[in-house]
């Protein structure tokens, strides 16, 4: 864990902010606030520490969120009608990859433990 | 006789008919990481061709980048800025700024720079090096 790894997770969490906030300057700025906000909160961490390699994988997991699983749609019509920006990177699963419940997606997880 | 009338009046209705004008140049959408303190509007900053399928010139190159320095309101010191400014040394700015910066460059010329060689970019000098070795920088 070195500085540079600091800094590919902040590019990498840039990036996936484009991608999942494409076309909403809005929550594109926001987002890209928030994220300076939160390195520059941990900008004090020893590099190596753990602390410091827990919130590169915080960065680094916060950015794979935002690129697979954050779809942003847009009324286009009175009726509620929304136009869903998928894209190539967004996570897709089948039934069976539901049933299944892989390890690395979000597929079959429960929205509530109830 | 009747039927010349019809075509006539076909003709005219199909030359009043707005036609749809091909695109030969679209305005340049301003970067959407730094937001511009003022638009200096200038005819060949407006629109960008494309065209031409040469290499894009040093100059051109240098000047959007400085452009976009230009913008970014973390660059304190202005009149620092040259196609020699180190981002940390001379421009003040640190390392996550830096990053910013490559994104913005990324956007501005429509590629994307692998994290390694995007890591060593650290002065407009090398970044304009880069580009230019880039064949599809636009």
């Amino acid at each position: 864990m070195s500085h540079e790894m600091a800094l590919a997770a902040y590019r990498n969490l840039l990036r996936s902010a484009s991608i999942a906030f494409r076309g909403d300057m809005r929550m594109l700025s926001a987002a890209r606030l928030e994220a300076r906000k939160n390195f520059e909160n941990n900008r004090g961490l020893a590099s190596g520490s753990e602390e410091y390699t827990k919130q590169i994988t915080h960065a680094q997991e916060v950015a794979k969120f935002l690129r697979e699983n954050v779809v942003q749609g847009q009324a286009i019509d009175a009726e509620g009608r929304y136009r869903l920006n998928i894209h190539e990177h967004t996570e897709r699963g089948d039934n069976e990859d539901i049933k299944k419940g892989k390890g690395n997606t979000l597929a079959g997880t429960k929205c509530c433990s109830s | 006789m009747f039927r010349t009338a019809l075509l006539r009046s076909a003709r005219q209705a199909v030359r009043a008919a707005p036609r749809w004008q091909a695109p030969i140049a679209r305005p340049v959408a301003r970067s959407s990481l730094f937001q511009a303190k003022q638009i200096t509007p200038s005819a060949f900053q407006a629109v960008r061709c494309y065209s031409a399928s040469a290499g894009l010139s040093k100059e051109q190159v240098e000047g959007r980048i400085m452009d976009l320095l230009k913008n970014f309101d973390k660059v304190t010191d202005v009149s620092k800025l040259n196609g020699e400014s180190h981002f940390h040394n001379d421009l003040g700015l640190d390392s996550l700024d830096t990053v910013e910066v490559v994104m913005a460059i990324e956007e501005e010329f429509s590629i994307e720079i692998p994290d390694k060689e995007a890591d060593a970019i650290h002065s407009v000098k090398q970044a304009v090096d880069y580009i230019l070795a880039q064949p599809d920088a636009h």
